[in-house]
C-alpha cells in the first residue's frame, strides 16, 4: 500500500496537519481498472468508519492477489478533529459535511474539503461512512439522495446494510461529500451506523463484509471467496416515522436497539431525577423496525429519541 | 412598550429558556414595520448590545412616544444559553439555529426553536438580524445580502454602511434566517458586526447609528439623523481574499476599516518558536481592509485579509 498526504497545512506552533490517503492497486492496470475510495471521520466524533477501513486494509493486505482495481481510503478527514474529539474542524467550528465543494481560495476547511474531493474526483464509487454521533445509534443503514438513486441504489443493495433510506433532494445537503461526488460523476453512497466516539465492532465486520461483496461484484477484488450480502428494508416500501422528546429530562431506555417492535410499544421515559417523577412515556407509534434509538441521556423538548421504519399506512 | 414572550424550553438542569421580544406599537398602523433579531449565537456581543441598546433607546430617548410611528419589534438575545457558557452554538448538540429555518415544530429543539422565533417574525415590512461573521475572523460593519432574487438592494443603503456584500447564495444559505425571511414576504438585511467579545463603543455607535438611520428614513420612528455613506455594493469578484503562506504568530499591521495602497505592508507572521518574521504580507491592491482574522495564531494558507478592491 501506498500512504500519500492529500492536504497538508502548517500548524501555528511545531505541527503539521495532513490528511492522509492509502491506497492498494493491482500490479497491472488496464484502461477499464476501476477505483473506489473509502471515506471516513469528516466528523471528528464519529470512528466507526476508521475500525472498518482497519478491516478492510488489514483484509487487503493479507490478500494482495486479489486486489484487481484501486481501492483508496482515506481514514481520517477530520484528522485534527478525530484527536482532539471535535466533531467540527477545531477552532473554526466548521461542519465539514456542510463546506463541499470548497475551493482553494475558501478558508482553511473549505480547501481541506476541496483537496479530498479534487482527490477523490474520477473513482468510480465512493463509500462515505458515518456514525451518527455521539447522541443516537444507528443500525448500519445506507442514505440515498433520491436524484441519484437510480444509479446508487443497485450498488447500495449489495453492501450488506439493514436499511436503505431514500431521501428527498434538499437543498442544503448540496453542500455535502456525497452531492458533489455524485454531481462530478462518481457512485457515492453514504453510511450511517453506529454510535459517536465508539466502536461498534459487529457492524464494522458487517460493513466490511457489504464492502468486500461490492468489491467483488464490481471487479476491484478478484477471489472465491464468498461475502453476505443481507437484503436490506428499503424505506421505499414503508414510512419512517420520527420520535422527538416532549420535554426536558433524562431519557431512559425501555427498548433494546435494533428490536422489531409493535405499534404501543413502549420505548423509554423522560425522567426528572429530582423528583422522582417521570415526566412522559415515549410509545411507539408505529409498529415495524426501530433503526434509531437515543444513547446520550440528556434531553431537551425536541430532542430526537427514536426513528422507526413501519408500513407506510401507519402515518404519523 | 410589550414585553411579549416569544419562546419557552424547558431545561434538565438549568433555568428556562425564555425569549422575550420588546414590542413598540407605533403611531400609525398603516406605516411599515420592522422586526429586529440580535444574538441567536452566543460569542455575539455586539449584536447583543446593540439590539439591547436599541430597547434602551426606543424607551428613553425618543422625547414623545407618538415617534414611534411603526411597530417595532426588538429581540435582544435568542441563545441565552450559549451567551451564558460562552459557547457559539446550542450548548447541547452544537446546532446553529441560523441554519434551522424556517423551522419545524415537529422536529429537534433548535428547529422548534426557529419555528417559534420565525412565527412571532411574520408581518413586518422590514426584517434586520444582527449577525458576526463565520469563521475566525472579524470585519468592519456591513450589511449581507443575499443574491435570492427577493433582495432589496435600494433600502439597504438606507442603514448608511460602507459596504453591502451582495452575496452569491449558497446551498447552506437556504435555511439562514435571512433567506426565509425574504421568502416569506419581508424585506430581510443581516448586518455583519465585528466579532469582538469586548465592545468598542466607536463600532458599537456605527453599528447601532445605522439601525437609527434605517428607521429613520424609512420613517419608522421620527428622529433626526446625520446621514451615514453612500453604501458601495460590493460582489463577490471585488474582494481581494490575502492568505498567509505561513502558519505562524500573526500580526496585523493595519486595522480593519483602512485604506491601503498595493504593495504596502498590511501584516506579518512571526515564527512561533523561533521569533523571526517568517512572512510579510503586502497588499496585491488599492482598497479598503473590510476583514481580517482575529486570532493570534495563524494556520497555514488561511485567510488573513479580505481587501475590497478600489481603482
Amino acid at each position: 500500500m501506498q500512504i500519500t498526504e492529500i492536504f497538508s497545512s502548517q500548524l501555528p506552533v511545531g505541527e503539521k496537519l495532513t490528511i492522509k490517503k492509502g491506497r492498494f492497486e493491482p500490479k497491472e492496470r488496464k484502461p477499464d481498472t476501476k477505483r473506489i475510495s473509502i471515506v471516513s471521520g469528516t466528523h471528528g466524533d464519529e470512528l466507526e468508519g476508521q475500525y472498518v477501513i482497519y478491516l478492510l486494509s488489514k483484509w487487503l493486505n493479507e490478500n494482495p492477489d486479489t486486489i484487481s482495481g484501486i481501492v483508496d481510503l482515506y481514514p481520517a478527514v477530520n484528522a485534527l478533529g478525530i484527536d482532539t474529539i471535535t466533531r467540527g474542524f477545531p477552532i473554526y467550528e466548521v461542519d465539514l459535511n456542510r463546506a463541499f465543494p470548497g475551493s482553494k481560495h475558501d478558508y482553511l476547511p473549505g480547501q481541506l474539503v476541496h483537496a479530498l474531493a479534487e482527490d477523490v474526483k474520477g473513482s468510480d464509487i465512493a463509500i462515505d461512512i458515518h456514525s451518527s454521533n455521539i447522541f443516537l445509534k444507528e443500525i448500519p443503514q445506507i442514505r440515498i439522495n433520491k436524484e441519484f438513486s437510480p444509479s446508487t441504489l443497485p450498488l447500495a443493495k449489495k453492501l450488506n446494510c439493514d436499511f436503505i433510506w431514500i431521501h428527498d433532494a434538499v437543498t442544503v445537503l448540496e453542500a455535502t461529500f456525497s452531492h458533489t461526488m455524485n454531481e462530478m460523476g462518481t457512485k457515492t453512497l453514504v453510511v450511517e451506523m453506529g454510535v459517536g466516539m465508539t466502536l461498534t465492532q459487529v457492524y464494522g465486520k458487517q460493513l466490511l463484509s457489504g464492502i468486500l461483496n461490492l468489491m467483488k461484484s464490481e471487479g476491484i477484488i478478484s477471489t472465491d471467496e464468498e461475502f453476505e450480502q443481507r437484503e436490506p428494508f428499503s424505506s421505499e416500501v414503508g414510512d419512517v416515522f420520527y420520535i422527538n422528546s416532549p420535554s426536558a429530562g433524562l431519557f431512559v431506555q425501555s427498548i433494546t436497539h435494533c428490536a422489531i417492535i409493535k405499534k404501543g410499544d413502549v420505548i423509554g421515559t423522560i425522567v426528572d431525577p429530582l423528583s422522582g417523577k417521570i415526566h412522559d412515556t415515549l410509545y411507539a407509534p408505529s409498529g415495524g423496525i426501530l433503526f434509531t434509538l437515543r444513547e446520550f441521556p440528556v434531553v431537551y423538548e425536541g430532542s430526537l429519541i427514536a426513528r422507526i421504519f413501519g408500513e407506510s399506512h401507519e402515518n404519523n | 412598550m410589550k414585553t411579549i414572550e416569544i419562546l419557552r424550553i424547558d431545561s434538565l438542569n438549568r433555568s428556562p429558556l425564555i425569549v422575550e421580544g420588546y414590542l413598540f406599537e407605533g403611531s400609525d398602523p398603516t406605516a411599515p414595520s420592522v422586526a429586529i433579531v440580535g444574538a441567536m449565537e452566543g460569542e455575539t456581543i455586539l449584536p447583543l448590545y446593540t439590539a439591547s441598546k436599541l430597547v434602551d433607546f426606543l424607551r428613553h430617548s425618543l422625547d414623545d412616544e407618538s415617534k414611534i410611528v411603526g411597530n417595532i419589534l426588538v429581540i435582544p438575545s435568542v441563545n441565552h444559553y450559549a451567551l451564558n457558557i460562552n459557547q457559539r452554538f446550542w450548548p447541547l448538540d452544537k446546532t446553529d439555529i441560523n441554519t434551522m429555518f424556517p423551522g419545524y415544530g415537529e422536529g429537534e429543539t433548535t428547529q422548534r426553536i426557529a419555528k417559534k422565533l420565525f412565527d412571532a417574525l411574520q408581518g413586518y415590512t422590514h426584517g434586520i438580524i444582527l449577525e458576526t461573521r463565520e469563521g475566525i475572523s472579524t470585519c468592519i460593519p456591513y450589511i449581507k445580502l443575499f443574491e435570492s432574487g427577493y433582495e432589496d438592494l435600494k433600502s439597504a443603503k438606507k442603514f448608511g454602511y460602507r459596504l453591502i456584500h451582495h452575496k452569491s447564495l449558497r446551498p447552506t444559505d437556504t435555511v439562514s434566517l435571512q433567506y426565509n425571511w425574504q421568502l416569506w414576504g419581508t424585506k430581510a438585511y443581516s448586518i455583519i458586526c465585528p466579532s469582538d467579545t469586548n465592545i468598542d463603543l466607536n463600532t458599537s455607535n456605527e453599528v447601532f447609528d445605522g439601525i437609527v438611520n434605517f428607521l429613520s428614513k424609512n420613517k419608522i420612528i421620527q428622529y433626526k439623523v446625520l446621514s451615514g455613506y453612500e453604501s458601495t455594493i460590493v460582489k463577490n469578484r471585488d474582494i481581494e481574499i490575502i492568505k498567509t503562506s505561513k502558519s505562524g504568530i500573526f500580526i496585523p499591521t493595519k486595522k480593519i476599516g483602512t485604506t491601503i495602497k498595493k504593495d504596502e505592508m498590511i501584516g506579518k507572521v512571526i515564527h512561533a518558536l523561533e521569533g523571526k518574521v517568517t512572512h510579510r504580507i503586502f497588499s496585491p491592491c488599492d482598497g479598503l481592509i473590510a476583514c481580517a482574522y482575529k486570532n493570534g495564531l495563524i494556520f497555514e494558507n488561511a485567510v488573513a485579509f479580505r481587501v475590497i478592491k478600489s481603482g
